[in-house]
């Protein structure tokens, strides 16, 4: 009973977190803001949603 | 690049620590001994081979737009299941590592490796990267931590994880007196890692101007 | 209350984040070329810290523990670290287009940021009230930013020196850490 709680919670934080991923990407960034980048030096880092890899189509 | 070559270059050429500077936090941290290196080495080795190969498993299945997030969901999940092996039969090495534990999910090199090669690539090609890249990070650890515990305390002292009383390795080589202790904390360890990393690169800028040179030869 | 205070003083200077506790060097080491993007970075990791902190420490009290679901806390921290970097990202970006310029870039580099998880650990290992929790979310992240500020006023500076071509770009960046770690250590028995 207690390991369905469980898997359920985190269903829920999962659909939760993925929910809102997709509608950040959707929502466009204000004029202007565009080319941010330039200063950042993080690119290795995958989980930031700056990097290109986000936009990428897979295998290309 | 075929497997072999790949393999080869995670452990010198693109050392995930030296050369593409991935998983700087828990190198510093916990390079203070050997033995903690050794078992963080090999934490880290365990779930990227297990990582990248359930991503390169799921690769066809998940949707190309959600692909990130999912990626971060089975790292969380795989590093808690190592978590809780580590509490259960190592407790000494979960009292030493501490926080850094748990740390291995924010470990750029996992999820880095996950995105660059995993989802991309086959089963058997995505767990071999994994050993290679794991085994570098191994490597870079270990070297550091071998050149920090031995000026720090003056010799190397390594203890089974599974049972504290056993200790497979007691090395005393530098006295006392000689001992610099304070590349035991943050300042030798930022002096350590800067000057290793700096002869990686004079290394590999070294092995592209020979490279160079054989290439210009050649036309 | 004077506890809290030998708490704050410890989170942002004696256990400095970056420089004893060794988290958060990946956006150390690549966001501290200039002075700007080190103070929006700065900004950006300590609104994301507290709201987290406070976030997870609810959940945690609140959900996981009255249904004994304690194992769940890594994953639920994560994800929740993860969600939140998201809404407020979508929030600045439909609210300020100013802010956004500003700090809105960093935000994403902070969800796989140690320190962040790191706060929301050791907020329950430690077993924190609801003060002390609070000043130690606070406090770390202002060490953090305080040591990014120092940290890229003098790179600015070491860009016109001449280094050694193998130190070049972040060997010696971590060379100007020892010697700051080295600086920082002197607070050790202030509290």
């Amino acid at each position: 009973m207690r390991y369905l709680l469980a898997i359920l919670f985190f269903g829920a934080l999962v659909a939760i977190y993925i929910v809102l991923y997709l509608m950040n990407k959707k929502t466009p960034k204000p004029e202007g803001c565009e080319d941010l980048k330039a200063d950042c030096d993080g690119c290795k880092d995958f989980a930031c949603t700056n990097n290109p890899a986000h936009n990428q189509v897979k295998g290309e | 690049m075929n497997r072999f070559e790949n393999f080869k270059a995670g452990l010198i050429k693109d050392n995930p620590v030296f050369s593409l500077f991935l998983g700087i936090c828990s190198t510093l941290a916990i390079t203070t001994t050997v033995n903690n290196a050794i078992g963080m080495g090999v934490s880290v080795i365990i779930v990227l081979i297990m990582s990248n190969v359930i991503i390169s498993c799921v690769r066809k299945i998940t949707p190309d737009e959600i692909r990130i997030p999912v990626y971060i969901v089975i790292i969380a999940t795989l590093v808690k299941i190592i978590q809780m092996l580590i509490q259960a039969y190592a407790p000494s090495l979960n009292t030493s590592l501490g926080v850094f534990i748990p740390l291995i999910v924010v470990n750029c090199i996992i999820l880095g490796r996950a995105e660059a090669f995993a989802s991309k690539n086959g089963i058997l090609d995505s767990a071999l990267d994994g050993l290679g890249m794991g085994l570098g990070y191994t490597l870079a650890v270990l070297a550091m931590s071998f050149i920090r515990e031995l000026i720090s305390t003056g010799g190397i002292k390594v203890v089974n994880p599974f049972n504290e009383a056993q200790v497979w390795l007691n090395l005393h080589i530098i006295p006392e007196n000689f001992t610099i202790s304070i590349f035991g904390s943050s300042v030798g360890a930022f002096i350590t890692f800067a000057v290793l990393a700096a002869a990686v690169g004079a290394y590999k800028q070294h092995v592209t101007a020979k490279e160079e040179a054989a290439a210009k030869e050649e036309k | 209350m004077g506890e809290l205070m030998a708490l704050l003083v410890t989170s942002v200077l004696v256990n400095n984040v970056i420089l004893t506790q060794f988290l958060g060097m990946c956006p150390f080491m690549g966001v501290s070329k200039k002075k700007s993007s080190a103070i929006g970075m700065g900004v950006a990791v300590v609104f994301v810290i507290v709201v987290a902190a406070l976030v997870t420490y609810a959940l945690y009290y609140l959900v996981l523990v009255p249904l004994h679901l304690e194992f769940m806390d890594l994953i639920t921290f994560i994800l929740v670290i993860a969600s939140l970097v998201q809404l407020t990202e979508m929030f600045i970006k439909k609210t300020s287009p100013a802010l956004y310029k500003s700090l809105g870039v960093y935000l994403p580099l902070i969800t796989t940021n140690c320190v962040v998880l790191n706060v929301c650990l050791v907020n329950i290992s430690n077993s924190y009230n609801f003060a002390q929790m609070l000043v130690y979310s606070i406090g770390t992240p202002l060490g953090f930013a305080l040591v990014l500020f120092i940290f890229s006023t003098i790179r600015e500076r070491l860009e016109q020196s001449e280094v050694p071509n193998a130190f070049v770009g972040n060997p010696i960046a971590l060379i100007v850490a020892a010697i700051m770690a080295m600086a920082f250590s002197c607070f050790t028995g202030i509290v």
